[in-house]
This record gives C-alpha cells, sequence and structure tokens, in this order.
C-alpha cells in the first residue's frame, strides 16, 4: 500500500544515526532561561503526531489517553493529547523525538490520519516556582486570552507577537508554548522579554 | 506666591527641575504646572498661530495651553500638558513654539497680522499663483507651524502590550469611579478600575468638601485600601481608557514609568481590555466664557484655580477673581479664601444672586475685557453698560460643566442635549453596547450624586452578568443642586477665543457663519477649531452655542459634536506595542541557517524567512562572481541549497485524490503511488495563482508543495475547499512546512552524492526515474523523503529529513561532496538556475496571468471540475496571446530589465502598441550574457523576431532577440538522465 | 471585535482572517450546463448590505475553522456564528433574499 516502500532499510536495528541534530534553537543542547519565578526550557525531546479522524472513524483512545473537548489538553501516562481542531488532535510523547513516533501512533489509531509534527514546532515550557501569579502576569502579556478560564488543563491555539502559537496550562504553575519551529528564536524573545519585565515590576 | 496651607504634596522631600533652563524646586504630588505655579511662573506657552502668551486654564488632561517639551536628548517629549505631567526630581522642561524667548517671541508679530489670519485663512490666500504652494506656501506654513519638536533620535526606551479581561471596567477614579468598583468588588466580580490620574479621588482631591464630616481623602484612601486587597480588581493609576472598540475592548495607556527621570523597565504599557461591562465614571470638563482677551496667562478655569488651592496649596496670585453663571464659581472664591488668597470681585451674569461669604460681589454683571502682557493684571467688569476695571492676577471662569461624553461616543453614540443642565449627556443607547455613564459623566455632578449613581450603575451593570449586588453604604456628601443660567460669550468688540490651542475666536466663528459654513463639520474645518492636540475638550460645546446663537436655533439642532478615539494622545511607540529593530516582526530561520551563518552566508528577507542568498568565497569580490559560481558549480557538478521555505501540507484521506484533482487544475487522482506531478492552482477567476508539487506516498497520502510566499494563504484556501466547498470529502489536512528541513541537491553529480548517505537504496534512473519519490533512511537510519523533481533543469533531487537534522545533513552533503564539486547555493543562483530553465515562479505568478500565458493552457482540465477551470475558459482569456518567451539582447552587452515594456521594432510607444513585459531577467552565465523572460504578444509565432524593449524610468531602449524560454536542455534530457 | 465561535467561545477578531460573503459557500458546478454564466455570478457579484450579513471568517490562529458570521454590518453586532462546515453540509448558505447560485 505504501509507495515504494525501502522497507529492507528500515532496520528494526539500525545504527546510531550519524548526524548530530540542532534544536529550534539551533544548539546542540537546551536552552534555559530563568528570569524572576519563571524558568523558560526548550523541550526538544518532546514527540509530536497529529491525529484527525477520517470519515466514520471512531475517535481512538491512543496509549490509553481519551482524546479531549474543543480547548483541552488531555494527559495520560508519558502521553498527552489537546484539540487542535474540529475532529483533530495533537499528541505529545515524551522523549520520543528522535524515534518514529507518528508510525507507532498510527498503529494505535486506525481510521485516522496521523502526521508526523515533531519538527514543525519548539515547544518551551514554562515552570513558576512562586505558584500561578507569575504564569498569568506572563500570560496576560502575551496573549490575549482570558486567563480566568484558562487553569490547568486547557489548551488553545492563538496568536503571540504575530506568531501562530499553541499554548498549554499543564498544571497552575506549568504552562507549555509551541510555536512555529522556525521562528522559536523569535518567540524565545518575546517569551524571555515578557518574563523579565515582569521580574522589572515586581521588584 | 507663596505655598498655601494644606494640600496633597509631600512637603518633606523637594524635588529640582527647570523650565527653560532655569531652576526651580517643587515637592512629590506637584505637576509640573503646579510646581511653576508655585515658582510665579504664569507663562508657559505660546499659542498655535498667533503666538500669544499662554498659561494654564486646567488642572487637567483638558489643558489646551501649557503645552512643553518635557526630557531631552532621545527622550524629549512634544506637546506635553504642564498640567498632567507629574514631578520628579531633575524634571526637564522647555516651552515650545516660540522663537526668541517664551516671554519675547517673534513670531508674536503673526498676533498684529492677526486680521489677515481669520478663519479659512489658509485656502484663501495660498490659493494663487499655484505654482507658488509647493515652492514657497508650504515650506514656509509648515516652517511656522507645529508645536513643539521631534528630535529625530531613536526612542531609547521600551514600551509593552497586555491583554487584560474583566466583569466590569471602571473609567475613573473619582467619587463615581470608586463607588462603582467598591460594588463590583465587593459582589466578586473582577474589576479593572483604570484613572489617567497619577493619584486615586478624581475630583474629590481637588475640593474642600468633606465625606462623612471626615476630609475626602480619608474616604478615598479607605476605599483604595480596600479595593487593593480584593484579589478580584485590579487599579491601574496613570491609565488613560483612550477608545472604546467593538465588543467590549478598550484600549489604555499605562504610564509605567513617565513619572521617573529614568525609566526602569518598561516607559508605557498599551492594554487591550476586554470588559462585559464599561462605567463611563470619566468626570466633566468645566467650560470657560470666551470676553475679549480672555486668554491671557492668569486666566482660568475657576475648578481649575480651586484644585491648585486645594490638592496642590498653589494659587497663580494672590489677588484673584471669579466670573461665573453659576453657584459652582462662587465656591472657587470661598475656598481660596478659606486659603488666606484675596478675592478682587466675583463677577455673577446672573442677576438675582446673593454673595455667599465676605466678598465683593457684582450680580448681573459680566467681565468684558483684560490687561496684562504676559499675564492678567487687570479686568473689565461690564454691567448696565458700565465698565469698572478690578485690578486681579488670576481669573477663574466658570460656564458651566461639560460631561465626558467623548468614550460614549466613541460608537458614534450621540450624546443629547440637556435642558436642565445646559450640557451634551451620554444617550442612553446608541454608545459602546455595555457602557453605561455614572457620576459627573453622566450629568450627577454632586458628589453625594455622583456616589450614588456610580454605586447604582455598577450594581444594575452586575445584575445584568448575573452577580447579586448589593449597594454599599455611602458617605455622607454634599447634594447640591447646579444652578445655571447660560452664557455661552460676553458679546463685544475684539477677539474672545473659544479654542486656545488653535487661536479660533468668536469672530472666527462669525466669520464661519457668514461664509455658510455652518454645519458643524463645516464649522470645524473652516476654523481649525477643536481639531488641535486637545481635541478641543474646552472649546466644542462653547462654539456650538456661538453657532447656535448666530443661526438663532436650538443648540441641538446647530449639530452635536462627538469625539474620536483617542481621548488624549497616544504615542505611536505604544500603539506599536514595543515590537522595534530586529523584533518588529517575527524571523524565520530555515534549518540550515546555522550553517549558512558559518559559511559566510549573505542573508535575504523573502517575506518573514531570512534565506541564504549566496555564499560568497575568499577572493570573490562582487556578488554576480559568487552567484555565477554556484551556478555553474550546479550545472556541471551538484549544488546543493535549503528549500524548506516552500509550503508543505499533509492531505490524506480516502477522497485525498478527489480533493486535490478539484483544487488543481490537473489530474492528480490519477498520479502513481511513489510519483510526483507537477501542480497549477488556478483562482476561481481562472487566473493562474500557484505551483507545486504533489507526492503520493500512499493511496490516501499525498504531500503537496506551494510557493513560499503563498504557503499561507494556499492552505487557507484549501481548508476553505475541504470544510466549505466539499464538506462530503474524506480528507484531512496539516501543514508541515516546518516539520520537514528540505534540501534540493541538483546537476549531473546529484545521484552519485546522495547515494553515499541513502541507506542502500538504488537511485538509478531505472529504479529511480525522473518524479519518482520514496520514504527512506539517510546516514545510519534517519526518516528521510526523496523527490525527484528538478527546479534548474538539471538531474535533481529534494531530499527532506526532520528539521533538527537539516543543519547536519547541508554540512554532510558539503563534505562528502567535495570531489564532485557539491557546492552550497543561495536563493540567487536558484533564481538564476530556473530563468535559465524557464520556470515561472513568484514574478510571472503575479495574479495577472493565466496558464495558457505561461504555456500551460493544455493542463487545464477540461475533463473534471475544478477551482477556476469554467472561467479559466471565458472569451476575454481564452484570446490571449501573450505567451512565456525567453529574451536575449541582441548585442551581448546589453541588460535585459525587469519591468520593460515590450514592443514590436520600430513601432510607437504607448499603451495600444504595448505588446508585453519582461517579468524575470538575471545574468545567465550558461548563456554568457544577460536573459530574461517575459510575456510577448503572439510569442510563440515570433522565435528569432527582433523587438524593443523600453525602460522609460531609465531612459533605456534595448534590442532583444525572442527566444525559448528553456535557455538550458529544451528537450529535457538532463532532468532524466 | 469578538466572535463567538461555536466551540470556543468568544475570541478575539484578530485571530481570524475575513473573506466576504458566505455565498461563496454556494459553489456551482463547473461541469453543469451554463456554468459559465453560473460562475460568473459566482466568483463576481456580490451583495453589498447595508446590515444583516453572513460573512466567512477562518480562525486562522486557532482551530482552522471557517465559520458563517452573521454580523449587522452598520453596527457590528454579531447574531450568531456557525461552522461553515455544517452550513455546508445543510446544504450552502442560501437564506431568504440571497438569490439561489
Amino acid at each position: 500500500m505504501s509507495c515504494r516502500r525501502i522497507s529492507s532499510i528500515l532496520k528494526e536495528d539500525a545504527s546510531v544515526p550519524d548526524l548530530t541534530p540542532l534544536t529550534a534553537l539551533g544548539q546542540t543542547a537546551p536552552m534555559v532561561l530563568t528570569r524572576g519565578a519563571l524558568t523558560v526550557t526548550e523541550h526538544p525531546a518532546l514527540a509530536l503526531a497529529s491525529l484527525a479522524l477520517g470519515r466514520g472513524a471512531v475517535a481512538p483512545c491512543p496509549f490509553g489517553v481519551q482524546l479531549p473537548e474543543p480547548g483541552l489538553w488531555a494527559a495520560g501516562q508519558g502521553i498527552a493529547a489537546f484539540w487542535t481542531g474540529p475532529n483533530q488532535w495533537m499528541i505529545e510523547a515524551e522523549g520520543r523525538a528522535e524515534e518514529d513516533f507518528a508510525r507507532d501512533l498510527t498503529v494505535h489509531a486506525p481510521g485516522c490520519s496521523v502526521t508526523e509534527q515533531t519538527d514543525g514546532w519548539v515547544c518551551y515550557e514554562i515552570t513558576s516556582s512562586k505558584g500561578a501569579t507569575p504564569i498569568l502576569n506572563l500570560l496576560e502579556k502575551l496573549v490575549n486570552i482570558d486567563v480566568a478560564s484558562f487553569g490547568p488543563g486547557r489548551a488553545t491555539r492563538t496568536g503571540l507577537e504575530h506568531m501562530s502559537v499553541f499554548v498549554i496550562r499543564r498544571a497552575e504553575d506549568r504552562l507549555a508554548i509551541l510555536g512555529m519551529r522556525s521562528s522559536a528564536a523569535s518567540l524565545w524573545h518575546a517569551i524571555g522579554t515578557a518574563a523579565g519585565r515582569l521580574e522589572e515590576v515586581l521588584e | 506666591m507663596a505655598r498655601l496651607s494644606g494640600g496633597l504634596i509631600d512637603r518633606t522631600k523637594t524635588l529640582s527641575f527647570s523650565f527653560d533652563g532655569r531652576g526651580y524646586t517643587g515637592h512629590p504630588g506637584d505637576t509640573l504646572a503646579s510646581a511653576l505655579f508655585a515658582n510665579d511662573v504664569r507663562l508657559m506657552g505660546r499659542s498655535f498661530k498667533y503666538h500669544r502668551p499662554r498659561g494654564p486654564v486646567s488642572a487637567g488632561s483638558e489643558e489646551p495651553n501649557a503645552l512643553v517639551e518635557l526630557r531631552g536628548g532621545a527622550r524629549q517629549e512634544p506637546n506635553t500638558r504642564a498640567t498632567v505631567a507629574e514631578l520628579y526630581d531633575g524634571l526637564v522642561a522647555k516651552s515650545q513654539n516660540r522663537k526668541g524667548s517664551l516671554s519675547f517671541d517673534w513670531l508674536a508679530v503673526n498676533d498684529l497680522l492677526a486680521p489677515f489670519f481669520a478663519a479659512g485663512f489658509y485656502y484663501k490666500t495660498f490659493m494663487w499663483p499655484k505654482a507658488f504652494w509647493e515652492r514657497l506656501y508650504e515650506p514656509m506654513i509648515r516652517k511656522a507651524a507645529g508645536l513643539g519638536s521631534l528630535t529625530g533620535l531613536p526612542d531609547p526606551d521600551s514600551y509593552d502590550k497586555g491583554f487584560l479581561h474583566c466583569d466590569l471596567l471602571v473609567i475613573g477614579g473619582g467619587a463615581a469611579g470608586l463607588a462603582a468598583a467598591l460594588t463590583a468588588g465587593r459582589a466578586g466580580a473582577r474589576v479593572i478600575l483604570a484613572d489617567e490620574d497619577f493619584r486615586l479621588g478624581g475630583r474629590l482631591l481637588a475640593e474642600s468638601h468633606s465625606l462623612n464630616d471626615a476630609p475626602a481623602t480619608d474616604w478615598v484612601a479607605a476605599a483604595e485600601a480596600e479595593l487593593d486587597a480584593l484579589p478580584n480588581v485590579r487599579i491601574l493609576r496613570r491609565t488613560t481608557v483612550w477608545g472604546a472598540f467593538d465588543h467590549g475592548i478598550y484600549g489604555a495607556l499605562e504610564r509605567v514609568s513617565d513619572h521617573l527621570a529614568v525609566p526602569r523597565g518598561v516607559r508605557q504599557t498599551l492594554w487591550r481590555i476586554t470588559a462585559k461591562r464599561i462605567v463611563l465614571a470619566a468626570g466633566a470638563t468645566e467650560r470657560h466664557i470666551p470676553f475679549r482677551n480672555n486668554d491671557r496667562p492668569g486666566i482660568m478655569l475657576a475648578g481649575a484655580l480651586r484644585a491648585y488651592a486645594n490638592r496642590w496649596a498653589v494659587c497663580p496670585a494672590d489677588r484673584v477673581a471669579v466670573f461665573t453663571n453659576n453657584d459652582d464659581g462662587h465656591r472657587t472664591a470661598l475656598d481660596l479664601m478659606a486659603k488666606g488668597v484675596g478675592i478682587a470681585a466675583v463677577i455673577d451674569s446672573r442677576p438675582d444672586v446673593r454673595a455667599q461669604g465676605d466678598y465683593p460681589l457684582f450680580a448681573g454683571a459680566v467681565v468684558s475685557d483684560s490687561r496684562g502682557r504676559l499675564g492678567l493684571n487687570r479686568i473689565a467688569v461690564a454691567r448696565d453698560g458700565r465698565e469698572t476695571w478690578i485690578e486681579c492676577g488670576a481669573l477663574g471662569v466658570s460656564g458651566g460643566w461639560n460631561p465626558n461624553v467623548h468614550l460614549a461616543s466613541h460608537h458614534r453614540g450621540r450624546p443629547v442635549w440637556s435642558e436642565v443642565l445646559h450640557a451634551f449627556v451620554p444617550a442612553p443607547a446608541g454608545g459602546p453596547p455595555g457602557l453605561t455613564a455614572a457620576g459627573a459623566a453622566a450629568g450627577e455632578g454632586s458628589t453625594a450624586g455622583a456616589l450614588a449613581s456610580g454605586a447604582r450603575v455598577a450594581a444594575a451593570a452586575l445584575s445584568d452578568l448575573g452577580f447579586a449586588a448589593t449597594l454599599p453604604d455611602l458617605p455622607r456628601a454634599e447634594d447640591a443642586a447646579q444652578t445655571l443660567t447660560p452664557l455661552w460669550h460676553v458679546p463685544g468688540e475684539g477677539r474672545a477665543w473659544v479654542d486656545f490651542q488653535n487661536d479660533v475666536t468668536v469672530k472666527d466663528i462669525g466669520l464661519a457663519y457668514q461664509e455658510n459654513m455652518r454645519p458643524v463639520e463645516h464649522l470645524k474645518r473652516w476654523t481649525t477649531l477643536g481639531m488641535a492636540t486637545d481635541q478641543g475638550k474646552t472649546a466644542n460645546v462653547t462654539a456650538l452655542a456661538v453657532m447656535a446663537e448666530l443661526t438663532g436655533k436650538a443648540i441641538p439642532e446647530t449639530g452635536t459634536t462627538i469625539f474620536r478615539p483617542p481621548y488624549t494622545a497616544v504615542p505611536i511607540a505604544a500603539l506599536g506595542g514595543g515590537d522595534s529593530g530586529e523584533h518588529f516582526r517575527p524571523r524565520r530561520l530555515t534549518p540550515t541557517h546555522e550553517w549558512a551563518a558559518s559559511r559566510g552566508a549573505a542573508f535575504v528577507e523573502v517575506g518573514q524567512w531570512m534565506r541564504a542568498q549566496y555564499f560568497p568565497r575568499p577572493g570573490e569580490t562582487e556578488w554576480r562572481q559568487t552567484v555565477d559560481r554556484e551556478v555553474l558549480a550546479t550545472r556541471r557538478g551538484v549544488g546543493i541549497c535549503d528549500v524548506t521555505t516552500l509550503g508543505k501540507v499533509d492531505v490524506q484521506g480516502a477522497d485525498a485524490g478527489a480533493f486535490l484533482d478539484r483544487i488543481y487544475c490537473n489530474a492528480m487522482a490519477s498520479l502513481k503511488v511513489g510519483m510526483v506531478r507537477y501542480g497549477l492552482m488556478l483562482r476561481e477567476d481562472g487566473f493562474a495563482w500557484d505551483d507545486g508539487t504533489c507526492a503520493r506516498l500512499a493511496e490516501d497520502h499525498y504531500v503537496v508543495t506551494t510557493t513560499t510566499a503563498h504557503a499561507g494563504t494556499i492552505y487557507r484556501h484549501m481548508e476553505f475547499c475541504r470544510q466549505c466547498l466539499w464538506p462530503d470529502l474524506d480528507v484531512q489536512l496539516i501543514s508541515t512546512t516546518d516539520a520537514w528541513a528540505q534540501l534540493s541537491v541538483a546537476g549531473p553529480q546529484a545521484r552519485a552524492l546522495l547515494e553515499r548517505v541513502v541507506d542502500g537504496v538504488d537511485l538509478s534512473n531505472a529504479a529511480f526515474p525522473f518524479m519518482a519519490c520514496a520514504d527512506l533512511t539517510i546516514c545510519g537510519g534517519i526518516r528521510a523523503r526523496l523527490f525527484r523533481i528538478s527546479f534548474s533543469g538539471e538531474l535533481a533531487y529534494e531530499i527532506a529529513v526532520p528539521a533538527r537534522y537539516g543543519n547536519a545533513l547541508m554540512a554532510r552533503l558539503v563534505d562528502l561532496g567535495a570531489d564532485l564539486g557539491a557546492t552550497p547555493y543561495g536563493t540567487e543562483a536558484l533564481g538564476v538556475l530556473r530563468i535559465e530553465k524557464g520556470h515561472a515562479a513568484g514574478n510571472e505568478l503575479n495574479g495577472q496571468t493565466t496558464a495558457r500565458m505561461l504555456g500551460m493552457g493544455r493542463m487545464v482540465s477540461v475533463k473534471k471540475d475544478s477551482i477556476g477551470a469554467v472561467l479559466s475558459r471565458r472569451e476575454g482569456l481564452e484570446a490571449e496571446t501573450r505567451v512565456l518567451v525567453g529574451l536575449q539582447p541582441v548585442d551581448a552587452g546589453d541588460p535585459v530589465v525587469a519591468g520593460s515594456h515590450l514592443f514590436a521594432a520600430g513601432a510607437a510607444r504607448n499603451t495600444w502598441t504595448d505588446q508585453g513585459w519582461i517579468t524575470s531577467a538575471c545574468h545567465s552565465p550558461h548563456v554568457g550574457s544577460a536573459i530574461g523572460l517575459g510575456f510577448l504578444e503572439n510569442g510563440a509565432n515570433r522565435m528569432g523576431e527582433v523587438i524593443t524593449a523600453a525602460n522609460p524610468l531609465q531612459g533605456q531602449e534595448i534590442a532583444l532577440r525572442v527566444v525559448s524560454p528553456h535557455f538550458v536542455d529544451p528537450e529535457g534530457g538532463r532532468l532524466r538522465a | 471585535m469578538l466572535i463567538p465561535h461555536p466551540l470556543l467561545g468568544l475570541r478575539d477578531a484578530q485571530e481570524f482572517t475575513y473573506l466576504g460573503d458566505a455565498s461563496l459557500l454556494n459553489r456551482p458546478d463547473g461541469m453543469a450546463e451554463g456554468a459559465d454564466r453560473a460562475f460568473f455570478d459566482y466568483a463576481y457579484l456580490r451583495d453589498n448590505p447595508a446590515g444583516v450579513h453572513r460573512e466567512l471568517w477562518f480562525h486562522e490562529q486557532g482551530d482552522r475553522s471557517w465559520l458563517v458570521v452573521t454580523r449587522d454590518t452598520t453596527t457590528h453586532e454579531i447574531l450568531g456564528a456557525e461552522l461553515a462546515r455544517d452550513v455546508a453540509l445543510k446544504g450552502g448558505a442560501r437564506w431568504p433574499g440571497c438569490p439561489a447560485a
């Protein structure tokens, strides 16, 4: 069924690839930035794949994660999912960015269209050492979302400095912002600047 | 004169500042205006047109006169109102709009020439001779006009923006606003209270009234403390809500650091507030009463004199008169007397009033004139036809109060005239939805009335939103009724100013009337009334009343003035939200950016992308050398170029083929799995839109590419087709542009090079022919996609790997291919290669060309329906004979310039003989001369003909030979090698 | 403006791009008799009412849904929003007063 499947070379025991990957910020290791209570960390180990229901498909429960309703994010064991559009979700897999996670997901999602998205995005994980407030203050500066209705388990796509991003509230004190990989540096700058300004205000 | 007693200034600290180079001192809590008054400075500016000496009229943001240049160097800020500039240590201010010193302004000669500068002067005077406008009049006027000056230096400060959401936005922190915020805050609603001042309290800070028999500031402090402690209430101090937009969206400017000598962090923040309900508690602005020479420094609004005395403990003179048509003016006299200021007289236009204290009262009298060159020293009082001169250094004028209806009229809400208040008040409906005025802004001007109205309006708004709000216990407060007998101006000789800032007088309005510029919009434009930086806050209603008197109509019949955003000026820097310099907009980097930068590539902005333009080598002194080398290296060996920026869309689903058949004009469903096809998309109007390739990876899985420029719009279009046109098709789309690094590997050695990285795949022509594609792995197991497609006309591939490996793959290919001549190339060489091959790109697909013109007319399938197919066959487009041709100069040394128009040799040069244009041009190292592509009438039948390219902008006429657009390998043998 | 997204609630209009009259949903059949006339009307003729207008908005910085938004062009009041896909499945954007394409 698949094209010109050159299966012989998709070796189970493929030797370790000998190309050195770069993170979206062009580094060999993830960047970390701390401003006041907030720490921003690039998360290149996160695998991503989109999942869309084909006609008549029943929503699967990939790796035991129930696909969430619009505006929501659901987490399981090392796997999470957030709603991205009608009948469409993004599946996150911790630590599997170097694998062919999309292929694995296809097996767990019959009747669905799965597309590899890992390197389509840069993911910045933002944690607060002082609870929710710095997270909310940061959001107010970056995105036009009503923070009062953006509690843990919420996820949305929106604009941030003219960039399209997914924002996920992973916990009271944890936030993830996913942006287009190619604009990783601009997004890093925007988040870092906003976080830095919060620190100035708190002084 | 010395400071009065009391006031809300911190006398324990002294702040130094300077005005026009002279040093002064003030205290925390002062504005620049109050501090200057405390130093006996009344003269603070010059008027716009006549350069008349001016001092503050007001104590707030409505100020028309006291405009200064604040700060120095790159931070110099023109047209800052001294009345709201918060004093800080080291403040530097200069007066503006003067030539010479403030007290001796050479341009005050304009004042003597006033008869020539009447309303409509510009329109009448500078009409002829016509040529003089550009050469003489305009430069002269521009030089003389304007108020403050700009430095021309880059703004060193940072500006910020943010987004806030709330149930109730309270605009204004005076009596009504505080009562509203308390009511809503206690009910648990999310409240934002914004006030433009640096201290909450509004008019309560300016009056001597008590609340619950204690100073009003005690109650303000308690309310502020309570609000500060409520987690659901946010107070934005120094924040002006300047505009109401659709659906409860408000613009607000927070002056975060304007009160600091050097901003700490952000200077100003622009907030976009989304509110469910809004209380407009913006207060009211006092009216003045025009009389002859009413613009001298020292002549002020009566309420402003009171504010300076009560809040700032200053008075511009020690002997003051008051001119009023209402009871409020008498309050000024009483408050000033209580502070020990001498009251020279109270002049009340109403005949039957009594003095409310021990001061001389002229009832039934008016002020008819004034004297004092740089500041007031006496006034003329007219009663029963007799004029008396009275010595005084300041005059408070009160003509009543205009509610601040500005934001209520931002949705073209038209305020209504209140016969009781003799003022415009916000209409109950028609303004911004969800906004209700309260307090003085609603005409509830007494303290008790404002408090009660704020609480009531907030409670009603909350009950709309489903909150149970109870009215708070409000403090006991004065509740005096406003009794006013309108007096709009004092008739008489001479000039009586209506609009101080733009120097519009009662006479000017009379002239506008005579010249039939009577509708209020005409009046404004003829006289420039209300069009200065203060937007006529102290002038518009008075002007309307003067015009009403002239026309004999009632005020509301004469017109209504409504206001546009912004309420007060908003710096462009703040509107920009802090995005400047390299962060002006997001930048997209290709996966091989690091490598390209390390190789010293020159970069070019392509939309948001930064792409490698060319890779200069040591010894190459000029970009053409580099590009020529890259092109030849590709044609002779192998070149590698990052083409990641092309849009990529993953198309999956049982009906993916059917879907693509409908969006491409050529067939896609028939494409075999493992093959790629060129695709052309039309717009529905039949013109060519975008092109790319379509690779079929599986029966139900395609990957299509778009041009870099159209990646976003084509994706949007594809979603439109999927969701809106054919929702019954089983097809799913997602963009994968950024996910894959895609490199073009082109040239006769391309196969040899790729064979060195793929993991055991047969790339022979038989196994992997032209237009084949495959999933495979490279470099020991890295997922990759390989497409045998060519943009250059050479044997070529595009190889895609997860973006993180793109940089390393580029380096690897260049290293591994050293013996094959592997050469990285940039967008310049890419362009040359495609022009040499005659491939259309953005210059040819410019939205005005058709498939037929591109030589692809037969690609538009007639066997199926697809976007644009029907209209591509309409008569006008079928008759089009301009087609893509190649163009080569007859004299090999001649240039070919894109944009030149094409004419038959010897033909006249005009629109009727125009036969086409040059779309793309470059120097072709392959051909050895400049070459071009262009659209030429009947071009297919004119091979070999010599035509003329005309470029009148540069005076060029070049003889060109019409040739095939395929300068390289027209048979396509290389592609298939 | 705020657009009431049927799945996501009120969203700022800055997240959307605007296309125009929702009659674009009623694309004629290109293989039918008289398709040239029908496409001329479809591509070039739009009602431009001062008042209630049904129009297409794309949630570009959001869930990528096309919406049919009913808006009063004189007041910007938004009277409703539906997923364009649902409207199309129900037979397009025809409504009283709008000539069938």
